[in-house]
This record gives C-alpha cells, sequence and structure tokens, in this order.
C-alpha cells in the first residue's frame, strides 16, 4: 500500500512559507493536495484542501522514551486517511516560531499515521537577508536549519553574492545533508521540494551520493561559453605549486544546474587526478592536478569540438591564480573570455554556531550489539540535542545492508538489500548541537567487531 | 492480509445483506426502533437501510461540504444529528431523510456529538469547545474553552455531561453548566467511555494505555503494555467487561469482585491487525470485534473476561464500525472500502426457541 507523501514547510515569519505554498498549490501538477495550517492563510485554490490546526504539542510516551508530538496532526491526518483516494500530498505549514522535532517526532511515534502516511521531507525557507541576525537570536532558526532536507535561501536579490556565498556556507556548516537551493519570491521548482523521499535513506542516497563530503574540494566554478576550437588556459603564480580543476561540459547556468555539476564533480574528485605540466591538453569530466612549479605564467589547452558552455570547477579561486581562458589561432586570440557565470563555493569556516554536523565514514563489519548499546547510551544522554542522523552500517554476519534514521532520540533502522558485490562500509551522518565530533568518530570505531 | 481466510462467515454468523455507500463507512447506527440503520460516509453522504433488507430507504449527500465527522441517533429513533468540517451540525428525521435545521457552531471541525440519554440534549465539540443544545436545536449552554482540543464526549447520566481532552476529564451539570468534577492525568486521551451506572470512566491514552477513574471512590488505574493506542473501548450493559483494543489482541478488563485491579486481563487473540471496532450486544456478554485486517469475530466472553470466538467472517477492507441490533440478533459492519455488510447472530443455545420453530 503506497503511504502519501507528507512535507514540513518550516521557516521564519517572513521567509516566504506562504509564497512558496501558493506556487506548490498554483502550479499545473495536477495533484490533489491538503495543506495543514496553523495560521489563518488567504491561500484557496481549487484543488487543494485547506484544513486550519491548532497547534497542539504534548508530550508523549511509548514506554522506553518521551517526546513531544502534534495532537492536532494525528486528529487531522486521522481524518484525511478516511478519504486516501483524495489526496497525493500533504503539505504542514508550521508557524514561524515552531521547532520542527514536535511534527516530524509524530510520524515516528504514532502507528496510524506511520501506516498511511510517509515523511517525504522537511523543507526550511531561510531569509537570506534576515538570517544572520535570526541564527544570533533565536533557537528556532537554528533547529529549523538543522532539522531541512532541504534549505530554500530565499529573497538573493536582498544581498550581495559575496554575502549569499557567506550565508550558504554558514548553513552548510549547519547541516551537511540538506540540498541548497538560491531563490528570488521563493520560486523554486515544485519537484526540489515536493516527493523528495528525503526520509527514504535508500533514495535520499542515490539523488545525494555525496551528503558524507564535508565540504566541495573546490573554491570556484567558471562557466564558458565556448566555440568549437583551441583554447588557452592560463594561470600565473598563486599560493599553491599544483592545483586540481575538473571541466564539465554542458555546465548551466542557474542555481540547480550549478550544484548538479558540482555533485558531479566530487565523484570526479574522488579519483586519482592526472598529473598535467604546462603546455598538456586538459581533458574534460576528468580529475587533472596542474604543475605550476615554474615562475610566470603557465598555459594548458582546452580543446572543445562543438560550441558548448564549459565549466571550470577550481581548486582555488580564479582570481588567487589570475586565471583565463582565451581563443587560440583565431579572432580574439589572445584575449580573455569572461565567464558567462561564476560561483565562489565558500569554503566552511569556523562559525560560533554550536550546531553541526558530524560524518562519519568507515569500511570494516560492526557488532551488532556493540553497536546498540552505543546508540542506545548516544541517545539517552544526547537525544535532545540530536536533531537528525541517517546512515547505514555493515552488521557482522548479516548479508543486508542496515538503514537507519532518527528525528531526536527516535530511532527507527532495518536492514534493507543484500550489499552484493558494493564494499561493506559505513556511513553515518548526525546533524545536533555540540556533537564532539573525534568522540563520536572513535566510539563508533569501537563497534567494529 | 489476514491469518483468518474465510469468505463464507463461520459460526453463529449468518449472511443477511449488504450495501455500500460512496466512501469510508465512518459511522452508523439502528433507527426506527430496529427496522433501519443510517451510515455516514466520509465524502458527506447519509444513507438509510432497510434492516431485514439492505434496500436502501433514502440517501443524501453533500450534507457537510469538506466532509462529515459524527453522527448521533436519538433515543426516540427517528432524529439524527450529523456535524462536520463545515463547522455544523444539521438535524434531520430519519423517517424520510428531510432536513430539519442547521446549527451553525464555529469555523473549525466539529468532530464529537452526543445526544443525553433521553433525547432532551445534543452535546457538540468544536475545536475546544463544547456547546449543548436542546431537542429543537436551541443553544442552552457553551463550555469555557479547555485546554486543548476536546477528543471525546460522554452523557454519564441525563444531566451530566463529561468531556475528554488532553490531560483530564471534566464533568458540567447540564443545563447550568457547572463543573461538577474533575480527574487529571497527563497524557493525550483519545477515547471514553463510561459504565452504565456512569460510576467507572475510561479513557485510551495516545501513550498506549487505559487510564480509568471510579467517581464514588475518586480512585484512579492505569492500565498499561498495550501495543498501540487504545482508540476502541466497551463496557458490556452490566458494566462488568471492559473491553480494549490498542494491538492484535482484544483485552478484557473484569470488574468482577475486586477486579480489574490487580487482576490478569482476559486476551482475545485472533485478529492479525490492530483491533479498530469493540462493541458488546445489548444485554448480553458477546463481544464483537473488528479490525484493520477486514476481519469480524464475535466472542462469547465470561464474567472473568476470558472468552473464545463463536463467530468470524472476513471482510475487504478495515472495519470502521460495529453496530448490533436492538434485539442482539443481528450484526452490522461498516468497512473502509464504503461496505455495509448484515448478517443474523444465531441466539445463544439456553435462548434457543424450543426445537421444531425456526428461528427468524
Amino acid at each position: 500500500m503506497k503511504r502519501i507523501p507528507v512535507t514540513i514547510l518550516t521557516g521564519f515569519l517572513g521567509s516566504g512559507k506562504t509564497t512558496l505554498l501558493n506556487r506548490i498549490l498554483s502550479e499545473q501538477h495536477g495533484k490533489r493536495i491538503a495543506v495543514i495550517e496553523n495560521e489563518f492563510g488567504e491561500i484557496g485554490i481549487d484543488q487543494a484542501l485547506i484544513i486550519n490546526a491548532d497547534e497542539e504539542i504534548f508530550e508523549m510516551s511509548n514506554g522506553c522514551i518521551c517526546c513531544t508530538v502534534r495532537g492536532d496532526l494525528i486528529r487531522v491526518l486521522g481524518n484525511l486517511m478516511k478519504r486516501r483516494d483524495k489526496f497525493d500530498y500533504v503539505v504542514v505549514e508550521t508557524t514561524g516560531m515552531a521547532d520542527p522535532g514536535p511534527v516530524a517526532q509524530t510520524f515516528f511515534m504514532d502507528d496510524e499515521i506511520r501506516a498511511e502516511f510517509s515523511l517525504d521531507g522537511i523543507i526550511t525557507l531561510v531569509d537570506a537577508r534576515h538570517i544572520p541576525q535570526q541564527l544570533g537570536r533565536s533557537k528556532e532558526s537554528t533547529e529549523q536549519i538543522a532539522f531541512a532536507d532541504v534549505l530554500v535561501l530565499n529573497k538573493t536579490d536582498l544581498v550581495t553574492p559575496e554575502e549569499l556565498d557567506e550565508i550558504e556556507a554558514r548553513v552548510r556548516g549547519m547541516n551537511r545533508m540538506a540540498k541548497i537551493y538560491r531563490a528570488k519570491r521563493a520560486a523554486v521548482p515544485v519537484e526540489v521540494v515536493l516527493g523528495l523521499e528525503a526520509f527514504d535513506l535508500e533514495t535520499a542516497l542515490v539523488k545525494k551520493p555525496t551528503f558524507l563530503e564535508p565540504e566541495y574540494p573546490f573554491e570556484w566554478t567558471g562557466v564558458y561559453a565556448l566555440e568549437a576550437g583551441r583554447y588557452e588556459v592560463s594561470l600565473a603564480d598563486g599560493p599553491d605549486p599544483t592545483m586540481s580543476l575538473v571541466a564539465i561540459v554542458d555546465q548551466g547556468c542557474d542555481d540547480i544546474d550549478l550544484r548538479g555539476g558540482a555533485e558531479r564533480c566530487v565523484r570526479n574528485w574522488s579519483e586519482p587526478p592526472l598529473e598535467l605540466a604546462p603546455g598538456a591538453r586538459i581533458p574534460c569530466g576528468r580529475h587533472v592536478r596542474l604543475k605550476l612549479e615554474t615562475q610566470g605564467r603557465k598555459s594548458f589547452v582546452l580543446e572543445v569540438e562543438r560550441a558548448a558552455s564549459v565549466g571550470l570547477f577550481t581548486q582555488h579561486t580564479a582570481a588567487e591564480f589570475d586565471l583565463a581562458v582565451a581563443p587560440v589561432g583565431r579572432a580574439g586570440a589572445g584575449r580573455p573570455l569572461p565567464p558567462k557565470c561564476e560561483r565562489t563555493w565558500v569554503a566552511q569556516h569556523e562559525h560560533d554556531d554550536q550546531v553541526g554536523s558530524v560524518g562519519i565514514e568507515l569500511v570494516g563489519d560492526i557488532d551488532g550489539e556493540k553497536l546498540n548499546a552505543w546508540i542506545g547510551r548516544l541517545l539517552r544522554e544526547r537525544g535532545s540535542d540530536i536533531f537528525r542522523m541517517k546512515g547505514f552500517i555493515s552488521i557482522a554476519g548479516d548479508p543486508r545492508r542496515f538503514v537507519f534514521q532518527g528525528v531526536h532520540m527516535l530511532f527507527d533502522g532495518q536492514p534493507d538489500r543484500p550489499w552484493g558485490d558494493s564494499p561493506r562500509r559505513n556511513q553515518l551522518v548526525f546533524i545536533g548541537r555540540n556533537l564532539d565530533r573525534a568522540a563520536m568518530t572513535r566510539e563508533f570505531a569501537a563497534c567494529r567487531v | 492480509m489476514s491469518g483468518v481466510t474465510i469468505k463464507e462467515p463461520q459460526g453463529v454468523l449468518r449472511s443477511r445483506w449488504s450495501a455500500s455507500v460512496d466512501d469510508y463507512a465512518i459511522a452508523g447506527g439502528w433507527a426506527l426502533r430496529g427496522d433501519a440503520i443510517v451510515v455516514a460516509d466520509s465524502a458527506g453522504g447519509v444513507h438509510a437501510f432497510d434492516g431485514t433488507t439492505g434496500r436502501s430507504r433514502w440517501s443524501r449527500r453533500d450534507t457537510h461540504p469538506g466532509g462529515l465527522l459524527a453522527i448521533a441517533i436519538r433515543s426516540d429513533t427517528v432524529t439524527l444529528a450529523t456535524a462536520g468540517q463545515d463547522g455544523c451540525v444539521r438535524l434531520w428525521s430519519i423517517e424520510d431523510g428531510e432536513p430539519r435545521r442547521s446549527l451553525p457552531i464555529a469555523d473549525g471541525w466539529v468532530e464529537r456529538l452526543e445526544w443525553s440519554p433521553n433525547g432532551d440534549y445534543l452535546a457538540a465539540s468544536c475545536r475546544r469547545e463544547v456547546r449543548v443544545f436542546s431537542a429543537a436545536g436551541e443553544e442552552v449552554w457553551r463550555s469555557p474553552p479547555h485546554p486543548s482540543t476536546v477528543s471525546a464526549l460522554q452523557w454519564l447520566d441525563p444531566r451530566t455531561l463529561a468531556s475528554a481532552c488532553y490531560g483530564r476529564v471534566t464533568m458540567f451539570r447540564i443545563p447550568n453548566g457547572s463543573e461538577a468534577r474533575r480527574f487529571e492525568w497527563k497524557g493525550s486521551l483519545v477515547s471514553m467511555v463510561h459504565s452504565p451506572d456512569g460510576d467507572v470512566i475510561a479513557c485510551g491514552s495516545q501513550d498506549n494505555s487505559v487510564h480509568f477513574w471510579r467517581r464514588t471512590t475518586g480512585k484512579d488505574s492505569m492500565m498499561s503494555g498495550y501495543e498501540g493506542k487504545p482508540a476502541a473501548l466497551a463496557f458490556d450493559d452490566s458494566g462488568t467487561l471492559l473491553a480494549t483494543g490498542g494491538g492484535v489482541a482484544v483485552t478484557v478488563w473484569s470488574f468482577a469482585g475486586r477486579g480489574p485491579e490487580g487482576t490478569r486481563p482476559g486476551e482475545l487473540e485472533m485478529h492479525v491487525l490492530p483491533i479498530m471496532s469493540l462493541t458488546f450486544a445489548p444485554r448480553s456478554m458477546r463481544l464483537a470485534s473488528g479490525a484493520r485486517d477486514g476481519a469480524v469475530v464475535v466472542w462469547a466472553l465470561e464474567k472473568s473476561g476470558r472468552g473464545k470466538p463463536i463467530g468470524v467472517v472476513q471482510l475487504q477492507h478495515a472495519i470502521a464500525g460495529l453496530h448490533w441490533h436492538p434485539d442482539g440478533e443481528a450484526l452490522v459492519a461498516l468497512d473502509a472500502g464504503g461496505g455495509v455488510v448484515a448478517w443474523r447472530v444465531e441466539a445463544p443455545p439456553a435462548a434457543r426457541r424450543p426445537a421444531g420453530k425456526t428461528p427468524r
């Protein structure tokens, strides 16, 4: 039986939740959506049912643990499920100041709700203009970012590109698991907010295989509109005797394309680089390392078979090496081309944010009992500080991958498909407050057989 | 789906008729002195069927824009009250299905509806408020706001109304509305029943327990260890047995002697998915249980709470409601697919008519 997907929409007052909701509802996707709101909104669109709910939060125990859930949601969804053929989606919009925890926990704690609905994803809208102040002032704002599967950095027209890059680096530092989109007036495609299956770990991992990567291994991307032919990529002296680079053909310029390219690049980057001396040709789609020891400007060759947008993902920013791309042997030869668009991927700075992500990757089989004891203790002691966790584990003696996820101290795990030929390894990510990366990594490693 | 794979009813159940409504059959009840059964579906349809043949007497659709949430049949068996997502209560004649009166309550779902035992008053809850109307539809009382949404209503006697919400059960004297008593307990109460004498109030709680209070002594007890939230609760007419759902087993607490505190309950096991509906036959210790697995089981219980299955049948969809005919010799099940199925139920051996005469 297919469960009805539920999307939780959070974000501070003024972050653009209602605008996004309007977009979702008015787009011609042919889906019937039920919206559960806590404040009376203006929206009322033909294909949607708007239900007003009182945000009733209460503590509930399932025998061994206590947590807070949303009682009103249990009732409203309990009624909605009696008309299941009529809705394809449910969107729960929370009040600006709401902690997303109780909403998410409701889907773990109530068996009836769990049987009929699946938590599809948590979308957090971030007001790019005001988020730096909000992060300083309210823990709700921090928690909304920490819980998110998707972060929409909205109102990007109200800040400079540099400020935006800073903000992105900061929220990325807090939540490494989330996909980030930039938007003006909450204009993001509906498919990036609905139908995420973010709580379905298997699908989520296929969509974002690099969710454990601490940060991108490149700092800059420039996309150049190139004709068929030969180009010179030249660099002046810079801070490093080498620089890694990946060139990608048909790289788009909008935010989603850039991120898609970045994800592909991360995979290229994981392969050993091809060492290139000055004068060598740069192959596309390969991780290369440019040798830059010699003094003065050094040139490399880039050949394009047909007119295309080519993205250069570079380890350092273009400015650090005064990187230039210029045609060779024809009109405009030697004259540097301006990039069609560029993006600086700000490396994660140390912020004083207490919220952060801890990713653990480890090869080797894990002892189920030791793991149970460790997770049990971790959740007992730190459950309120751990907002989200996801991962898969290689349990000794089990041919299947053990997949788990959790919200605060609620933990949900089961064996899924067999490992087959893929290498057995463990990947875990925790998002929480004041997490001790070293201790967690050490303690998890101690669970190996 | 179910461990019980039976097409034809077994044991005391004999097929009688079946009918259907447009959507999930959410509520129902016998009316017209047992001649008809009224069934409401979640799309807002209300339908009356002949109790003997299952033929449609009348149907009304779109009674509440947005959907219907509750119905209540008055003790005169001819007046129906319905409530829905449109924030209204409506009164209807069951004779002909004609509307009598529409009572706007508030902007919100009207989720609970109960007639007082003698039919003098109708209580309705919307969000945190309860309103009481006269039989003619005049408002006689309005409660102060409860601390959270009202989850259940019960009339303990013709003048005492009990409401349940998060953390408490409150009793009000009607029509003056004075608060007669309050029982508090930190937990989300999702269902409520009372013993026929009004002494015991039992509530199912979201955290998988049943909590009950005795009004005479003020003592309360908690029965925990359920697999799920006990949304289905039923007292038998003698007040001896309290049947509770909350998992795949029916747990029956016996109030005989000094129980149920410190006693072992009867555990009735046959369903494979959680129990959704429990109802005792009138003046009897026969219990009907319906579950998410689509099975309906009739049990013969002893005073101890233990018992055995004496009839079983498997339907296609989850069982949303079970309604014994007032004479106890027929049972109607409502299911999540809109099915309405009626069976004749053979009388217990002791009550059988003399040989040679065929039962009805």
